[in-house]
């Protein structure tokens, strides 16, 4: 795990500069100045913005404001994925710094969910993590760990203290020597393009026949569509082959293999880093691809 | 795996399809609904209960639901003026929205529920909460349904209800297990739905009980249904 620690720390340590506006029919009793943040990609909107919102009620009375909630273009912006998600699902293409607009009223409960306290954020992110660990150990890893690791885990998260948070994360992305990975990867599949907020499936990190996974295989398997396979002009009798668009290299050894899932297991990110230095052709190359064939809404 | 046999998606969506078919016997309400992918699906019913009114009712957009009466139940007349004091607000009704969805994570069934005033105003948790009877109160907080947070359905994307899954299997294993042992077939989705719903307003006819045992348990199904004696 000790040489993927810069891979990991380039993760955690991800930033989207933001500039946050008040919605323009918000009651003032002066000018709203916008305000700019860098938001942690591995956060979450609700965790970080005390700022923001202390910003904005400075320059409003109290009776108009209750519930504060973000929207991107007209999308209510739900709290509870991982900001880089939100940024990479919806205005990844545009310049930054990403705009925001800040709301006080009308909280659109049809949308979102409410986060009436930092609790609620702390639940929510420990039932995605023992979820993961559901799927990884069967939750055996979690639920021998005492409440104060659980603290620990999201006290890091919430102070982005990374030496702190892996301390205990750690354990959760280990496997027993004559496994070859988890039981299961933890990954969800968000699109825009879908009714349905993402996929989610149960995937093995090796084939029957002891094979590795790859990404490629998971997307393949679990999103077709957004595989686009390239169809040659001419062909040949006896060597007609659909090839995706892009070639998923085999990321040798069963840690690396699931170093991608990692990323989102452990801290819900939303862009898969898939490997260290040398790996990261793939990403690019992926990004390239997937670009090309005209499937830019998936993202991982 | 032998979970699989337990609780794995393919027995679920049987499971779920017995239970409808009983469901549409009876008239209870339930039915099915794809995704728009049709890779899945999940259980659904809606129905609609008055709150009761009482002396001590809030004024506001609150709803101070004492206890879950089934409309039938209720009076036909709406609540006359003599009947409530002075604080009171009129008999309103709530509209209940059950979905059963299975967990791949946990592979155990998972209920979403959600609420609303007929004009789409939503109910907030402590409003559901406070219609929760008291015998359960005490339950839920010791598990093993351990809570009732607020989630996004996985399927429609939109904010639910949800009672915690993490300990479903515990108690629904010995339930099986048992059932197999005296060669008896159990619905799993009749047992997990009896044991859950009654928590958060969602009772079963006993008549679902009797449907369950007296199928042949073959999970590949049965198109034929059997008459109920």
């Amino acid at each position: 795990m000790t040489d993927d620690k810069d891979v990991l720390r380039d993760v955690w340590f991800g930033r989207i500069p933001t500039c946050f506006t008040l919605y323009q029919d918000e009651i003032t009793e002066r000018e709203a100045e916008p305000y700019y943040l860098l938001l942690p990609r591995v956060s979450y909107l609700t965790l970080v913005t005390d700022k923001v919102k202390k910003h904005f009620q400075k320059v409003m009375r109290q009776e108009d404001i209750s519930e504060i909630w973000f929207e991107y273009e007209g999308t209510p912006l739900k709290w509870h994925y991982p900001i880089g998600l939100l940024f990479d699902l919806l205005a990844s293409s545009s310049a930054l710094p990403w705009n925001i607009t800040v709301h006080f009223k009308s909280f659109p409960e049809k949308d979102l969910l409410h986060c009436p306290s930092k609790d609620v954020i702390e639940a929510h992110f420990m039932s995605c993590v023992k979820e993961a660990d559901a799927l990884k150990h069967k939750s055996q890893v979690i639920n021998e760990m005492q409440k104060k690791d659980h603290k620990q885990l999201w006290m890091g998260l919430q102070n982005d203290r990374f030496d702190q948070f892996w301390a205990i994360n750690r354990k959760l992305m280990e496997y027993p020597a004559e496994e070859n990975g988890f039981r299961y990867i933890p990954f969800r599949i968000y699109q825009t393009t879908t009714e349905r907020p993402f996929i989610q499936k149960l995937f093995r990190p090796v084939s029957t026949d002891g094979q590795l996974h790859t990404l490629g295989d998971l997307l393949k398997e679990v999103c077709p569509s957004a595989v686009a396979p390239e169809v040659p002009n001419t062909v040949l009798p006896g060597e007609a082959k659909i090839e995706p668009t892009f070639e998923p290299s085999r990321i040798a050894g069963g840690r690396k293999a699931s170093l991608a899932v990692k990323c989102w297991a452990s801290q819900g990110p939303s862009r898969v880093f898939i490997a260290r230095k040398k790996f990261h052709w793939f990403r690019t190359k992926l990004k390239q691809q997937v670009f090309r064939a005209g499937v830019q809404k998936f993202q991982l | 795996m032998e979970e699989d046999e337990f609780f794995g998606e393919k027995t679920f969506q049987h499971y779920c399809a017995e239970f409808i078919k009983h469901s549409q016997k009876i008239g209870d309400g339930w039915e099915w609904r794809a995704s728009k992918d049709c890779s899945d699906g999940y259980m659904c019913k809606t129905h609609f209960q008055v709150k009761n009114g009482t002396a001590m009712s809030h004024q506001g957009t609150s709803a101070h639901v004492q206890t879950f009466l089934p409309v039938e139940e209720a009076v036909d007349p709406p609540l006359d003026d003599f009947e409530v004091t002075e604080t009171t607000t009129a008999a309103e009704v709530i509209k209940y929205e059950y979905h059963v969805l299975y967990s791949c994570s946990y592979q155990v069934p998972v209920l979403y529920f959600r609420a609303s005033f007929l004009d789409g105003r939503p109910l907030a948790l402590k409003d559901i909460w406070e219609g929760v009877h008291e015998c359960y109160k005490m339950r839920l907080l010791q598990g093993p349904w351990d809570t009732i947070t607020q989630q996004e359905h996985p399927i429609l994307g939109q904010p639910f209800f949800v009672l915690h899954p993490c300990k479903t299997s515990e108690f629904l294993i010995p339930v099986l297990k048992n059932s197999r042992k005296i060669n008896r077939n159990v619905n799993y989705i009749t047992s997990w739905l009896s044991m859950v719903g009654p928590a958060v307003g969602l009772n079963l006819p006993l008549s679902y009980a009797t449907a369950a045992s007296q199928e042949e348990g073959n999970v590949s199904g049965q198109d034929n249904q059997r008459p109920l004696i």
